[in-house]
């Protein structure tokens, strides 16, 4: 044991170099924790952001995902009492994104529209006032930034436009409706200008109405295992629609951000051989500093193996004091970068690039362990090896 | 009955290469130490003194001849056997003390103890019996750097003691400490013969050589002359 606390002391021997070492070994750690949160973030956020409601089946126009075109599904009432009457369909809904204009006092605001079915929703959550009935031809729902342009709050009337002729300037439809709630539309992105009213009125404000257009339906399964089989069963009944399940989506969202997860592990991997390399300079100067001293224990009949475990306790000791500075590094960092790389347009606010997970992290900090260990081999060995007589006559000249 | 000696060396010689060039360290040097036995090796620098200490201590191969240490014969244990022999048999008292500089005295006696799997209350009992013994209780608490030559070379003796070792080897304990702190450690010494300690103390000094109960001089890598005391 107090060999043990030989090595661990000895780390105190040179304290500006020690900090600085650990301080190189947080840094390096800190990247490998962003790299790892930052390769398996994205999958997880995009699934937990597709899961928020518990929806998990998408039917979209073919060949897009969903607000992807301004592409729509025709008929949209219909199709989803079909897919409602499917058996093992716990409920599905259908969504209509279009662009919409608020009148205020002196000006028209561009807003966002959702066009819904309240009964079966998965887009948003009320966070103040109340949720539109099923058939509320007059309410609306706004999101707090749409809220703000309108100058409106719950109970207020609101007068949507719809379909502007830009030749004129002028729109073509008007509504006076009348704000039941506030809400997070869960897609939107940071500072997004939502409303929402029922499918509709979304209908006759921004589309067709007589086409019955849908940008997007969902469907929620009454049992998770039966989702793929679910899926399949629509897309045969509807080969003219994309048919997608939640895992599906991930899947295409993850060939899609291959790129990211490629340099989410080279970078990682960097940052992993400069904490090895960090680790190993570091043991090796103070190995070699204390040759003599070593040979003095060697001498006394302190064995190899103790002298080895004495240095890679050192590396270890080191890894493991850098790394807890590395974790406050690495999630400060995150957050830092998640904010900027999810203020980009289009991304919706609740997305988030680095997520810390249990599994990774746990890997993150085994591989990082064994980093410390390893690194420590070669000056262990040194150490070792190191020749008593020769090195005694040496440190008595 | 007759007792077997402690230590018997035959023949010992040692050749290093150094700068393109072999240099004979040893020559044929033989030995016999008896248990109790008080026994000093001088001679003028580069005759071999350290070398041959080295040798009958298990830390350095001859190139020739034999060590027998308590009826084992070193060059037949491998570096696992020698290196617990030279833990639990052998006592090792440096010139430049070489403690730990990180350690507490304490701590520094307790290292050849932990070692040896002595555990923890036992240990620390026996090293603050030991640094009692050399006169430096008070000092458990202290870093090696916190003491003075003399004092780090007390407390590098009682490390040497830490196993109750057959054998205390010494290669110039008095060489870096002024006149008066070198009385001191010869002194401790002669206490230590008294209670029983067999030493092989290699010196310059001579104070410390006529304390010894025999003296072997050495030149050119071979005993020269054996004298012993009146």
């Amino acid at each position: 044991m107090t060999g043990l606390v030989w090595g661990l002391k000895s780390l105190g021997r040179h304290p500006l170099r020690t900090a600085l070492s650990l301080a190189g070994i947080a840094v390096a750690s800190a990247m490998l924790l962003d790299m790892v949160m930052l390769s398996g973030g994205i999958e997880k956020s995009f699934s937990e952001l597709l899961l928020a409601r518990g929806y998990q089946i998408r039917i979209t126009p073919k060949g897009t995902l969903p607000f992807d075109t301004e592409g729509s599904i025709p008929r949209t009432s219909e199709v989803v009492r079909t897919i409602r009457a499917e058996p093992g369909v716990e409920a599905a809904g259908a969504v209509l994104g279009t662009a919409v204009y608020g009148r205020t006092r002196d000006s028209l605001v561009t807003l966002f529209g959702y066009g819904i079915q309240p009964e079966a929703q998965g887009i948003y959550q009320v966070t103040a006032g109340a949720d539109l009935a099923p058939g509320d031809t007059l309410g609306i729902l706004l999101s707090e930034t749409a809220a703000g342009l309108l100058h409106t709050s719950i109970g207020d009337t609101v007068t949507l436009a719809g379909r502007l002729d830009p030749q004129i300037a002028s729109a073509s439809v008007d509504r006076r409706l009348v704000v039941r709630g506030l809400v997070r539309w869960i897609y939107d992105h940071r500072g997004q200008p939502s409303v929402g009213t029922v499918l509709p009125v979304m209908q006759r404000l921004g589309r067709d109405a007589a086409a019955d257009p849908g940008s997007l339906l969902l469907v929620k399964a009454a049992d998770d295992r039966a989702v793929d089989n679910l899926a399949e069963r629509l897309r045969e009944r509807f080969p003219a629609l994309e048919v997608n399940s939640v895992a599906e989506l991930v899947v295409q969202a993850k060939r899609r951000l291959v790129y990211f997860t490629q340099l989410a592990y080279v970078l990682g991997g960097m940052s992993l051989i400069v904490a090895v390399l960090l680790v190993a300079t570091l043991l090796t100067i103070t190995v070699n500093e204390r040759l003599g001293e070593i040979a003095t224990l060697r001498a006394i009949g302190v064995s190899r193996g103790t002298v080895v475990r004495q240095v890679l306790a050192e590396g270890v000791a080191l890894t493991v004091l850098g790394s807890a500075g590395g974790i406050l590094l690495g999630l400060a960092t995150a957050e830092y970068l998640d904010a900027i790389l999810t203020s980009f347009p289009g991304l919706p606010a609740t997305f988030s690039f680095f997520v810390p997970r249990a599994d990774t992290l746990s890997l993150a900090a085994l591989v990082l362990l064994l980093t410390g260990s390893l690194a420590g081999i070669y000056p262990a060995w040194l150490a070792s090896r190191a020749p008593i007589a020769a090195t005694l006559r040496a440190e008595a000249t | 009955m007759t007792r077997s000696p402690m230590l018997v060396a035959r023949d010992l010689r040692k050749d290093y290469p150094m700068n393109g060039e072999v240099v004979h360290a040893l020559r044929g040097a033989s030995l016999t130490v008896e248990p109790g036995e008080f026994v000093a090796i001088v001679g003028p620098s580069g005759s071999g003194k350290s070398t041959l200490l080295q040798i009958v201590g298990g830390i350095d191969p001859p190139s020739g001849g034999s060590v027998e240490l308590l009826g084992t014969r070193l060059e037949t244990l491998n570096d696992r056997a020698l290196t617990h022999l030279r833990l639990t048999r052998l006592g090792f008292v440096f010139q430049r003390f070489h403690l730990l500089p990180v350690l507490t005295a304490r701590e520094n006696v307790e290292l050849p103890m932990a070692e040896a799997g002595l555990r923890g209350a036992r240990r620390r009992e026996r090293a603050r019996q030991l640094l009692e013994y050399v006169g430096l209780g008070h000092r458990e608490g202290h870093r090696a750097t916190q003491l003075s030559g003399g004092e780090m070379q007390r407390v590098a003796i009682a490390r040497a003691l830490a196993n109750r070792p057959a054998i205390l080897l010494a290669d110039e304990p008095t060489g870096e400490l002024d006149a008066a702190t070198g009385r001191e450690i010869l002194e401790l010494f002669r206490r230590l013969n008294r209670d029983g300690t067999t030493l092989l103390v290699v010196t310059h000094d001579e104070r410390l050589a006529a304390q010894a109960g025999r003296v072997v001089h050495m030149l050119d890598g071979r005993i020269a002359a054996e004298t012993t005391a009146p």
